[in-house]
Formats: C-alpha cells, structure tokens, sequence
C-alpha cells in the first residue's frame, strides 16, 4: 500500500476584550501514532510563552498538552504543526463479522470480560445519552441477526441521508434528541448521532477527532485556513477490531483521515479546553490546513464524487 | 412497675423495635434511661425539650433545605431522645462498617489502577464505564498513603429479625459526623447524669484520629502544615456542619475562590500573601471540585487543583473519583469482592440493588415493581426514590416509559420494613412517647491500624410513624446515638488538646481573604443598624414630643441615611415606626443584611456573638402591633445589641488583622455617619440639638464635663476634635491612620487616598474660629472625611478582598 505523507498546521488564535491574567489550557492537538499512522515530526507553538508546560498521556491514550500562562495577555495562539504518515491497510471489507446482537450480549455479559476495551465506550458520555428513540431509529438497518459490519455501514449511509450538513444548526451542547428531531448539523453532530443510535443498541461506538485532507476543486490552489478539525466514529467489531466510519463523508476513512484524538465523545478529546481568569469577551479564529507533503499528481481512486464535507 | 410511658407507644407488630422486645418488655440496655424518663415529670421532659430546641436555635444549628418556603435555612430538628445501642451489639456493628470501608478504599484503588477487579470479572465493566461518577482523569492517580477515603459513612437499617443491614454507601464526601458531633453536645447537656452514668462512649477520639491521617499522610514543604476544608458555600445544605468540623478540627473553612494552583501547588489566597495548603477535606462534589479537567461549567472549584493530585503535592480527602462507589447497584458485588480483596466474608449484608442499565435488570425490576424502590442510579442524577406499591395506573406507566427510555438513570432496591424507635411527640396536646421509623448513619475514618469507626452516629427519624424513606430534605429528624460500653469512657476531648510551639506561632493567622472582607462588612453592618436605631430612636421620641407637623432636621436625616424614603410621607410619624419595625422596613433590612455576614462568619464567629444576632433578627418584623412604643422597645434592644456586639470585639477577639478589618469597617461606617450628622445639624443651624449627642453616644460625657444645655462649641468640640471620644471624627480618623499605618508596615504601602490630608486639616482645626455652625472650613472638612473613608474602603476591597490589585496577583509573595 502507498504511504501518504502529509503537513498539518492548525491554529487557533483567542483576542480577549480585556487582558487575561491568568489562563490554564488542555491540549489534545498531537497525531496520535496508530497501526496505519505515524508522526514524523510534531511540535506546538504557543504565544504568549507559558510559565508551566507538560505533556502526558491521557485516560484514552491521547497525548494531552498542559500549560499555564501567568502573565496578563490578549491575544493567546497556539499553532500546532504535525508531519504524519498513513499507510492505510485495504478498507475493511464487509467480510465476516459477527451478527450484531452477538456483540452486544457477549460485551454485556457479567463475568471475566476479555473485551474490556470496547466495554468502554457502551455508556452514556457527557455529550452522548443512550435513547430508546436512537434505537428505534438505529433498527431499520439492525435487523435480526445481520453481521454487525453491514448494518453499520448501512446506519451510516441512512444518517448521511437523512442529515444535512449545517453549520448554523446546532451548537456543541446540542442534545441528540434535537438532533434526532431537525436532523441538520456538523460533523461532530453527525458523529454524536451515530454514536448514540450505535450505544443504544448496546454497541461500542468511540469518537474519533482528526483532519481531513483539504481537496481543492481542480486547477485551484487550496484555500490555507478554510478548513476546520474533522470528526468522526469508530465501531468495535470482533475479528476486524475498530473500523472507522465518517458519516458526514458517507465514507470509510482511509488515505485522507488522520487521526489526533479518541475518545468517548467531543468532551474527552476537545483540540483545546481551558479555564482563564479575566479576558471578557472574546474571539476565536481556527485555521486548519492539510497539504500533502510530496505532491504528485492525484492517482484516481474510488470515493465520493463531490469534495469532502468538513466540521 | 408501671411503665405509664408506654401507654401509648405503639407496639410493632411487622417490624422491630429498638426500645421493646415484647409489648410492656424493655430492652435490658435502655432500662436505665428509660427509668430516668419514667422518673421525670412531664413538665421535666418538657423543659428538656424546649432546652434542646434553644440550644438548636441559638446555636444556629440549619440544615439548608432547598425548596423550603422558610427560606435557605432551616433549624435542624433533634429529637430529645438518644438511641441507645448495647456494647455487644456495637462491637458487630463497627467491625462491620470499619471492614466494609476497608474493602471499599481497595475497590476504589483498584479501579483508578490496574482494574484488576474487571479483568476478573469480579466488578461488571458497566458499573464502572456507565457510571457517570467514575472520573477518567483520576485514573493513575497515586493517592498518598494509598487511602482514596479518609472518611466513609454507611446508612444502616435494622430488618424485622434484628438484623442490621447496609442501604448505601457514602464514599465522597459524608455529611453529618459534624451534625452528630452537634446532636452530642445538646442531648449529653439535657441528660448529663445519665450520659455520665451509663459509660456512654465519647466522639472526639474520632475526629483526632481523622486529624491525624491527614496530617500524616499530607506532603510536605512550603511552610508549616496546613489542611483546608473545603466548603461549597453558606448555599449548600449542610453548610452548617462545615463550618461546624472547620472550627471543630482547627481547619480553614475556605470556598474555591481562596484557593488557588500554581507550580503544581495549591495555595491559600491569605491577607498577607499565599500560603501552601498540605491536605484539603473538601465538601464540594468530585465532579465540581476542578473546571480545567472535570465539569467545565463549575465555578465551585479550583482550576489546576486534579493536576496538583497528581503530582502528589496535595491530599484531598476524600479522593478525587471515590463518587462512584456511591452507585447502590455496586452492593450486589460486596460479598465477592470482599472474599477476593479481604480474604473474608462481607460482615454486614447489603439489600439487593440491580442497574436497570442491563436490559435483563430492567425487565425484571419492571416485573417486579411492586415489590421493589426505584432509585437513580448515580447521585448525579436529581431524581426522587420511588416506591412501586404506592403508583396509581398512570403513574406506573410514566414511571415504565421514563425507566425504558432512560435505562440507565435507575436502580431498583428491593424494601425493607425498618424498625422503630422511640421519640418524645409533642405534637399532639399531651406529650408522649411515640414511635417513629428509623436509620442510623455510621461513619469510619482512616487511622493507623486500619478503619476506626466513630461510635456513635447519625440516627435519623421519618417524620411520619410508618415511613418507608428517611431523608433530612423530605423533613425528618435526627437523633444522638448512644453506644454502651462496658469498660471506661475515653474522655479525651479535641478542644483541650495541648497545643505545641510551633501552633502557638500560627494562632489566628490562617485568615482568607475572604473571611477578612466578611469581617470588614459585619463591622460595617453592626455600625450601620447601630447608627439607624440610634438616629429612628431619636426621630420617633422627637416626634412623639413635638407638635410641629413640618420635616425636622432628624426626619431629613432619616431620608439622607436611608432609614426612610427619599421623598416625604403625609405622616412621617408612621413611617418612623414602619422603618423600626415592619418585616420590610429600613432597619429589619440591615439586620438581615447583618444576619447574612455574620452567617459567612459563622466559623469564626463565637456562640455568643450568634445567639445575640440570632435573637435580634428573630424579633425584628415580629411585632404583633406597630406603635411609637413598640417601636421605642424594639430600638432599645437594637442599640444594646449592637453594644453587646461591640464588647465582643473589643473584649473577645484577638487583635490579628482581622480584628483590624472589623475595626476599620466600624470607623469608616461611623465616620460616614457622624459627618452627615453634623453637616445636616450645622445645616439646620439654630441651637444645638441634644439630639446630635444621643446620636454620638455622648450625652453622659458632655453633662458630667459642662452641667449646661448643649451649645455648638463644647458640643463640637466633643464631637469632632476630642481624641478621647470613642464617637468623634477625630477618633475615627486617627484610628483609621493607626490601622493603615500597621497594615502597611505589614504589606506594603497603602493608598489612602484624600484621608492624611483631611487628617491633618482636621488637626490643625481652631475651636475659637472654627467650631461654629457658620464656618465653611468645618463643612469642607466634614465633607472631605466622608468623601475619603468612600474611597478608602473601595481601595481596601481592591488591595485586600478582590485581588484586582495586579500586586497582589503576581504572587510577590510566593516563598
């Protein structure tokens, strides 16, 4: 399989109405380095320098940054710069996977549970509350005894159906009842809802934060900054592990999805959490660009024919 | 021997009975104080009683009680009889409780470390991953001595066989080991003989040895030890008992605010600068506790203070994520757990709990729900117990709907009859012994050897006979509890503990920033409900006395100050009275406004500064008619009040800076005061008003010193340039620069904006020329004074309280 290398610059610049004397912020903004992915070289500039810095590791495995500005500023920038390598195995195919209702009992069972792994993303997250209405929805694609794989597959094809994506919609504390309700949203609306329905049917489902490559229509030079982070999920199926799906794309994140952070839902792996004392008002710009690093002409390759939906 | 006590005490049929075994049968154990009750007359047991509830109320002894219409808070309800618990019985009880507390301290270890329990199948996955209390960012977390809970609490029922069993279990922050430190002060007051007599055994070895954990387990540096307790605020339901075990223990009662991280540290926000904090018990909810790494939308916590855990530089008791042992469905797996984690069986049985979250658990508990009580699942979660027998049609099928909509929210209990115990029922119109439904709170502490269990307890009544639920905020009562022993009473008391060198070094220094600005407002408050009675007193006499319909200088005065309204009333008579004594007048708002300062003080406010504040609000509004007479009396007890108030800071309070805070508070207010007094009496012209002395105080001193009518110049002279008078300008002023001057020399130059100069015009004042009601200069000045002690209490709030001072928040302090 090819390997693809690619240069990630992310931004995100807060302007404050009054001066900040006091700011503590929670980075996940690191590549994390997986089966298919690797980090070249990753470094975080943060402006105004910070009085304490330390990277550790997360409950999720998540490399986390954590740092504390003690001095009076109004202007915080924090630019994170990642050179990351996907060789991306052959997109799992619809093989044989267990049929669903087998992987919800034998997650469920009570005694020595060898899939504690997955047993962790059953539940209710603070972003996502398992439904009965999820569930119902969820059951037009889980039919009796349909392998897990295709019935996943098919939720995520139904939900990029019946979604449209709208930035203006929701905001990040929109409930999935809503949700369920205006059916409009961005990616990480998308990547909630297919959680929730998948938890409620008692499947683990995690919550996948990463990029997207940025695809210019042809002939046009990529727009630096127009993009955002990306979001989506990931499904447990027993013999093929996790397999990723990116409901907003309607696809199977391959050679153009690269991964920072998992977790249970937007609350575990937010690109950048804090708390400071003062500042008012503020502002908040990001700028997320993604750009091969040797640029070769694009070799055709199956997927979706319109570009790729982002946020 | 007739037992006349129990001629109407009604016999358990269903259910077992602390007192009885048989009907007309006493309990071997409480024969001795049941004859004692026997022997008392009814009146006796009466005045017992109405002690207790004085005690209670003078105390200030609440329980917050969220929606009740009485408003925040409520006096706590005591009932006046102990339960009383045999020696034998006892030693099973406390081993039980210190065992399971052991066993709970390892689940939790194990679950915020290598899970081992999960890997063996022994903890089901979804108690933990579903359960909203188990704190991811705890997880690795080395807690120091291994010890997640420093305190635990256990709600114990007794079955109809006598049997004692467990219902829940209190693994974050257990209430109410203060409230039965409190219940045992009163109740050992009413029945001192008996409680001598009997060996009851006593608390405060306990609360030594919960002390002591903590310190010895505490990290070190930065200064002499120092442990926190952490209070939500005077909101929290049992703010009381925090402040209560703050003072109790000799710990800092502080709120987030006060505290703040830096370098991985946690310090205390102090007058003087910050100071390390080694240990904090806090009161505040796991998931409140940091808004960095848990819940983002509290303000209750500190920002940084997970990371400070985790670095090992702070002991929080109890641990961070200790929540999660609070979910009732975790009691089905004790008995196992306890064989692998203790190598023993569980001592004390749980009553059966199922997580409707497993699909198999909800359709059972929906079969059987009859026989069974709905419970949320997490405490998290505000949901009211349930109890399937008592639903009608419809209500069944909302409770299903809600149960399978949101599964995971319940967990069904199955019931328990639990027994009844005696309680002395005044309700009716003959006092009598009654029976009500009742639990006892136990609570086990860390110490040396393992788990020590206090002996004694919350015993906790239903307010109705035949309850099934007992709860404080469905409005029950509370009980001492008295443990028997057979050997000797450890007498050991935490208040008389000798106290070593280097405590005598720290003594009433551990002040927060913001008790000193609580402290600077009740002196405000107690000189402005001083001054508003003294001014309404003088007004309504005046007015009674005078024919004359038109606005008096007084009256003007009223309105200036705010005892009344801006613009004039047709009979400023009335509204004199109104602002005395109505529940919405000028006055009863002061003395609220001082009840309410004086309530965030309350740790460090002496029961006798309480109990005089405590009476004065309780009378003020409660006048049944509104006359110049009553209004005169009810003033009357104001200003001695305030008096008494008065001679307990400057007779009871040590002179820290503190004291000085209160002390500045007073004199800005009175200085305010008094120069508006003068300007308008100076305004007025005409002769001097003896009234202008009454307001100061200082009729006594000027008699004895002229035998005349007042006149302006020997009346100015006392007023405003005798040094001596503790109610002059010049005495205020002065005191104010002394203060400053100390502060200063403390932390550093101070703004004190227009006041040096108005001091020193002040002193450069010629009586000859100057003390007249003509002179410009005198009016300047008055003018001036009060102008500075505006500006100067907002700089104090600015450098001292707010911490708005970038001085002060740069940390120039830091050791």
């Amino acid at each position: 399989m090819n390997r693809m290398r690619y240069h990630v610059l992310h931004r995100t610049q807060y302007r404050y109405a009054w001066p900040v004397s006091d700011s503590r912020q929670l980075l996940h903004l690191t590549p994390r380095d997986t089966p298919t992915q690797r980090t070249v070289s990753h470094r975080i500039d943060i402006d105004p320098e910070p009085v304490e810095r330390a990277r550790r590791t997360d409950y999720f495995g998540n490399v986390l940054e954590q740092l504390s500005i003690g001095s009076a500023h109004d202007t915080l920038t924090v630019t994170a710069e990642s050179v990351v390598d996907l060789t991306p195995s052959r997109a799992a195919g619809a093989t044989r996977s267990p049929a669903w209702e087998h992987v919800r009992d034998r997650l469920h069972q009570v005694g020595p549970a060898p899939l504690l792994d997955p047993c962790q993303y059953l539940y209710a997250s603070p972003h996502i509350e398992p439904l009965a209405a999820l569930a119902r929805y969820a059951r037009l694609d889980f039919r009796r005894e349909r392998p897990l794989f295709d019935a996943t597959l098919a939720l995520m094809r139904r939900i990029h159906r019946d979604f449209e994506f709208d930035p203006q919609a929701t905001t990040v504390s929109t409930p999935l009842e809503t949700l369920l309700r205006q059916r409009r949203g961005v990616c990480q609306d998308f990547a909630h809802f297919m959680i929730g329905c998948l938890r409620s049917l008692g499947l683990p489902a995690r919550y996948v934060s990463g990029y997207l490559l940025t695809q210019p229509p042809p002939g046009q030079p990529r727009m630096v900054g127009a993009d955002a982070s990306h979001a989506w999920v990931s499904v447990f199926c027993p013999g093929l592990g996790w397999v990723d799906m990116d409901p907003t794309n309607c696809m199977q994140p391959g050679d153009q999805h690269i991964t920072v952070a998992w977790g249970r839902d937007f609350s575990d792996v937010t690109p950048m959490r804090g708390v400071i004392l003062g500042g008012g008002e503020h502002a908040v710009e990001v700028q997320v660009t993604v750009t091969p690093e040797h640029e070769a002409p694009p070799a055709p390759r199956p997927g979706p024919a319109q570009p790729l939906e982002r946020g | 021997m007739a037992r006349s006590l129990l001629q109407h005490y009604p016999h358990a049929t269903t259910r077992y009975d602390e007192l009885l075994s048989a009907p007309g049968t006493l309990r071997p154990h409480w024969a001795a104080l049941f004859d004692a009750f026997e022997s008392a007359s009814r009146v006796q047991m009466q005045d017992r009683l109405a002690s207790v509830r004085r005690q209670i109320r003078e105390n200030g002894v609440t329980y917050n009680v969220y929606a009740d219409p009485r408003g925040v808070e409520r006096p706590w309800e005591l009932d006046l009889l102990p339960l009383v618990i045999a020696a034998d019985e006892w030693a099973q009880i406390s081993s039980a409780v210190a065992q399971r507390a052991e066993l709970l301290n390892r689940i939790l270890a194990d679950v915020y470390g290598p899970q081992q329990m999960l890997v063996e199948g022994l903890l089901p996955p979804a108690l933990i991953h579903g359960h909203a209390g188990f704190l991811r960012p705890c997880h690795g977390l080395k807690v120091p001595g291994g010890i997640h809970l420093h305190l635990y609490a256990a709600d114990l029922a007794r079955s109809p066989d006598g049997g004692w069993w467990v219902l829940a279990d209190r693994t974050q922050a257990p209430s109410g080991a203060g409230y039965s430190l409190e219940n045992r002060l009163v109740i050992s007051r009413v029945f001192s003989e008996q409680f001598r007599d009997l060996h009851v055994e006593h608390l405060a070895g306990f609360f030594a040895t919960l002390r002591d954990t903590l310190a010895q387990h505490a990290p070190e540096g930065d200064g002499p030890p120092l442990t926190v307790l952490l209070t939500p605020g005077p909101y929290n339901e049992t703010y009381f008992e925090h402040a209560y075990l703050a003072r109790y223990l000799g710990f800092p009662l502080v709120e987030g605010s006060d505290l703040l991280v830096r370098d991985g540290k946690v310090w205390l926000k102090h007058l003087s600068g910050l100071r390390r904090v080694h240990a904090i018990v806090r009161r505040l909810d796991d998931d409140f506790c940091d808004p960095l790494e848990l819940r983002a939308d509290s303000a209750l916590g500190v920002p940084g203070l997970l990371d400070a855990a985790r670095r090992g530089q702070v002991l929080i008791a109890n641990a961070l994520g200790s929540n999660l042992l609070e979910s009732g469905a975790l009691l089905g797996f004790l008995p196992r757990l306890c064989e692998r984690l203790l190598g023993e069986p569980l001592a004390m049985p749980s009553l059966a709990t199922w997580w409707c979250g497993e699909e198999a658990a909800l359709e059972d508990a929906i079969a059987k729900l009859d026989h069974l009580v709905i419970k949320p699942a997490f405490p998290q979660l505000r949901i009211e117990s349930v109890f399937g027998a008592d639903l009608d049609r419809r209500e069944r099928a909302a409770l299903i709907a809600r149960m399978r909509a949101r599964p995971h929210h319940y967990v069904a209990q199955e019931l328990v009859q639990l027994a009844q115990a005696p309680v002395w029922d005044d309700s009716g119109p003959a006092p009598r012994l009654g029976a009500r439904t009742v639990g006892l709170r136990v609570f086990a502490c860390a110490g040396p050897e393992g788990y020590r269990v206090m002996p004694g307890g919350l015993a906790r009544v239903a307010p109705e006979a035949q309850a099934r639920v007992i709860a404080m905020q469905r409005g029950g009562a509370s009980k001492d509890t008295w443990v028997l022993t057979d050997g000797a009473v450890d007498t050991f008391s935490l208040l008389r503990r000798t106290v070593g060198p280097s405590e005598l070094v720290r003594a009433g220094s551990n002040l927060s920033s913001r008790m000193v600005e609580n402290l600077f407002w009740f002196g405000r408050y107690c000189e402005r409900c001083d001054n508003a009675a003294r001014l309404l007193r003088a007004a309504i006499a005046r007015h009674i006395e005078s024919d004359d319909s038109g606005e008096s200088v007084l009256i003007r005065l009223c309105r200036t100050t705010g005892q009344l309204a801006p613009v004039g009333d047709d009979d400023p008579g009335g509204a004199l009275c109104d602002a005395a004594l109505a529940r919405d007048g000028a006055l009863s708002a002061l003395l609220h406004q001082l009840s309410a300062v004086a309530f965030s003080l309350r740790e460090r406010m002496s029961i006798d500064n309480w109990r005089v504040i405590s009476r004065l609000v309780e009378t003020a509004g409660r006048e049944p008619e509104v006359s110049p007479g009553a209004a005169l009396e009810h003033l009357d007890r104001c200003v001695q009040a305030m008096m008494t108030l008065s001679g307990f800071a400057l007779d009871g309070m040590t002179r820290d800076q503190g004291w000085r805070f209160l002390s500045m508070g007073r004199r800005i207010e009175r200085l305010q005061f008094m120069c508006t007094a003068l300007r308008h009496a100076l305004a007025a012209g005409g002769e001097a008003p003896d009234w202008l002395l009454e307001l100061a105080d200082s009729t006594i001193t000027y008699r004895s010193r002229y035998m005349t009518r007042p006149q302006w110049l020997p009346v100015l002279d006392l007023l405003v340039s005798d040094e001596t008078n503790p109610r002059s300008i010049a005495y205020q002023a002065l005191g104010l620069s002394d203060y400053l001057a100390r502060l200063a020399a403390q932390f550093g130059a101070i703004d004190a904006g227009t006041l040096p100069d108005a001091v020193a015009e002040l002193l450069a004042l010629r009586p000859e020329q100057d003390l007249h009601t003509g002179s410009e200069r005198l009016a300047n000045l008055l003018d001036r004074l009060a102008s500075a002690a505006y500006a100067l209490s907002e700089q104090l709030g600015l450098r001292f309280f707010s911490h708005a001072d970038p001085r002060w928040a740069s940390g120039a302090d830091l050791p």
